[in-house]
């Protein structure tokens, strides 16, 4: 198969079949150019988060689709989105991840920009031609057009005529809510603690690895086991958080049986019923979630806590790049960079107002499932690599999905399914082939 | 041993950590640790708290033998097959407390191969010993990576 070819809208359309996907959506350049495109260049992308930018001057570097952007905060409080390059010769700006400037300075010939991007100064300006203009946007740093917020997510999109956010995240605001709601004071913040883990795989991977509530029992099989034979309560410093951590890994049968799968338009999925059954349940006992669950009380009242505190969902998927888990305060998004190399930024969030043990708790939650040493996450990106491997070669072309295709069942808000359904894939898949192949807007 | 000096004693302490990492032997390894003893890779340069900031591996001993007991499970992916180490230390400098607790630190290299990858991690590393006999047992040991805070491979096997 010649590779080099740009797949046509007919023959990306081929690649997605009710129970099947072809290779190419993972191994083919041509194909990651057109996702990075249609895709990561004409959907809202989630960039930064609202307290990373939290002073005038801020600013936080990531990519949007295939460019290097800064999301920063100027002297008015507006957010703007900044593509990392000089508009003088192009050269590259900022080569720190985040940082507070009043101005961003280019190193090579010293034009500075204020942090919405627009000219401040320029050396030598006597020997600029009478047609030089400060004040024209060709010699700012490009803004992306775009930029919304929803509850402190910043999303921005290369798109120039964009359907509204709201509209792309649908019931996906819940859990950004749901998140919010479970601050005492109705904010979380991001919090300093953050990996960047990089696997040699494509992006699409981390996603369905995320929506794939089948895999756990035998790729963490090593780290259930040793957790099982371990002593309870045997740590000193974080209350047999990681041993349960790595235990609940293992599903019995009437987790494995409460647990329901939820796949919604525009790819995105969760998992419900996760904790209620079993896995990592809230404990009474518990002085640290006690003295919390007073707060909220305190804050909103009982009934709003507990409507607050039973929505049970887990790894809710918002595609194409974030996952979000608001019972732990755990975020992921997903940064893909070729075909084959992707990066995780891995997060977590303090609830403003919360005991600080939920907090530390939250980070130790981080550590534990996505630290470069976890002994979770780290098992998931070994397949991850495994599966990229397989699918570079090309002499079984297609990957299957079918698993759970004939017992899925439709409600008027989307798909549900059991636990051991490959629905989620499929939904994933059915808005990529909706998004590779729409019309340019 | 008993005519050793202290720089002496420890270097043949942190030397006999290295090779049992590097010859596999785990549980031996997890055995130099005091029962309280915490191992500590932070995720930033200077990084002070282990509580408000995220560390690569933050563990007790308790937690460490879980790390452990995977190492041995035959079932761990990312371990299959098996990374093969060389772990070096130099630049051993040590400081006897009036605590009576040794404090020394060094720098490290440590290369790992598997599956025709190799990869290398170097740093620094300081210790807190107790000293037991004419030997030690590990209180605190601190590695802090040259690139702890950039985008980091996996960490199987411990440095
Ligand atoms: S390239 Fe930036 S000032 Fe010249
Ligand atoms: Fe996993």
């Amino acid at each position: 198969m010649d590779m080099q070819e740009i797949p046509t809208t007919d023959e990306i359309r081929d690649f997605v079949r009710p129970h099947q996907v072809h290779r190419r959506a993972y191994a083919d350049p041509e194909v990651f150019k057109l996702e990075m495109e249609r895709i990561f260049g004409r959907m809202w992308i989630y960039l930064a988060h609202e307290s990373q930018v939290k002073e005038p001057g801020a600013f936080f570097r990531t990519r949007l689709a295939q460019y290097e952007v800064l999301v920063t905060r100027h002297t008015d409080g507006e957010i703007y989105v900044l593509h990392n390059r000089c508009p003088h010769r192009g050269a590259r700006m900022c080569m720190v991840d985040k940082g507070k400037s009043q101005l961003l300075n280019c190193p090579y010939h010293a034009w500075s920009f204020r942090p919405d991007g627009t000219l401040s100064t320029v050396p030598h300006k006597q020997s600029y031609p009478e047609s030089f203009d400060m004040a024209d946007p060709i010699n700012h740093m490009q803004r992306v057009k775009h930029v919304q917020t929803y509850r402190g997510f910043i999303f921005a999109t290369l798109n120039e005529d964009p359907a509204p956010l709201l509209e792309q995240l649908g019931e996906m605001t819940d859990i950004i809510d749901n998140l919010n709601d479970r601050a005492p004071e109705g904010e979380v913040e991001l919090s300093e603690s953050s990996f960047t883990l990089e696997y040699k795989g494509n992006w699409k991977l981390h996603l369905e690895n995320a929506a794939d509530i089948f895999h756990p029992t035998f790729v963490h099989s090593s780290s259930v086991g040793a957790a099982r034979r371990a002593p309870q309560n045997a740590s000193k410093i974080d209350s047999d958080q990681t041993r349960v951590m790595l235990e609940a890994n293992g599903f019995g049968v009437q987790q494995w049986e409460g647990i329901q799968l939820k796949g919604l338009a525009n790819g995105h999925t969760y998992m419900s019923n996760f904790y209620s059954k079993g896995v990592m349940v809230d404990s009474d006992e518990d002085p640290v979630m006690a003295e919390y669950k007073q707060q909220l009380v305190a804050a909103y009242g009982k009934e709003k806590t507990i409507e607050t505190l039973s929505v049970d969902r887990f790894n809710n998927i918002i595609y194409p790049n974030m996952v979000l888990n608001a019972q732990h305060q755990q975020m992921r998004i997903t940064i893909p960079l070729s075909h084959d190399r992707t990066l995780v930024r891995v997060q977590c969030f303090r609830l403003k107002g919360a005991p600080d043990a939920m907090y530390h708790r939250a980070v130790r939650f981080l550590s534990t499932l996505a630290s470069p040493a976890s002994m979770i996450f780290s098992d998931d990106v070994e397949m991850l690599e495994r599966v990229q491997v397989g699918l570079d070669r090309d002499d079984s072309p297609w990957v299957d999905f079918s698993r759970g295709l004939d017992i899925d069942q439709t409600d008027d808000t989307g798909a549900v399914s059991g636990v051991a359904s490959e629905m989620p894939m499929r939904v994933q898949f059915k808005a990529w082939v909706e998004m590779m192949t729409r019309e340019a807007a | 041993m008993l005519d050793m000096t202290p720089q002496s004693r420890v270097e043949a302490f942190l030397f006999r950590e290295a090779r049992l990492l590097d010859t596999g032997d785990f549980a031996a390894w997890l055995e130099l640790y005091a029962p309280e003893g915490v191992y500590w890779m932070p995720s930033q340069p200077g990084q002070t708290d282990p509580l408000n900031v995220a560390s690569i591996i933050y563990e007790d001993y308790p937690i460490l033998s879980i790390r452990v007991q995977r190492l041995f499970e035959a079932r761990a992916l990312v371990l299959t097959p098996m990374p093969s180490t060389t772990h070096m230390l130099s630049n051993i400098e040590v400081e006897e407390g009036d605590d009576g607790i040794v404090r020394a630190n060094c720098t490290f290299l440590c290369i790992q191969y598997q599956s025709s990858e190799q990869k290398t991690f170097a740093g620094r590393q300081s210790f807190e010993l107790e000293p037991v006999g004419d030997s030690y047992r590990i209180l605190l040991k601190r590695v802090d990576l040259v690139n702890a805070g950039g985008t980091l491979p996996l960490i199987t096997i411990p440095f």
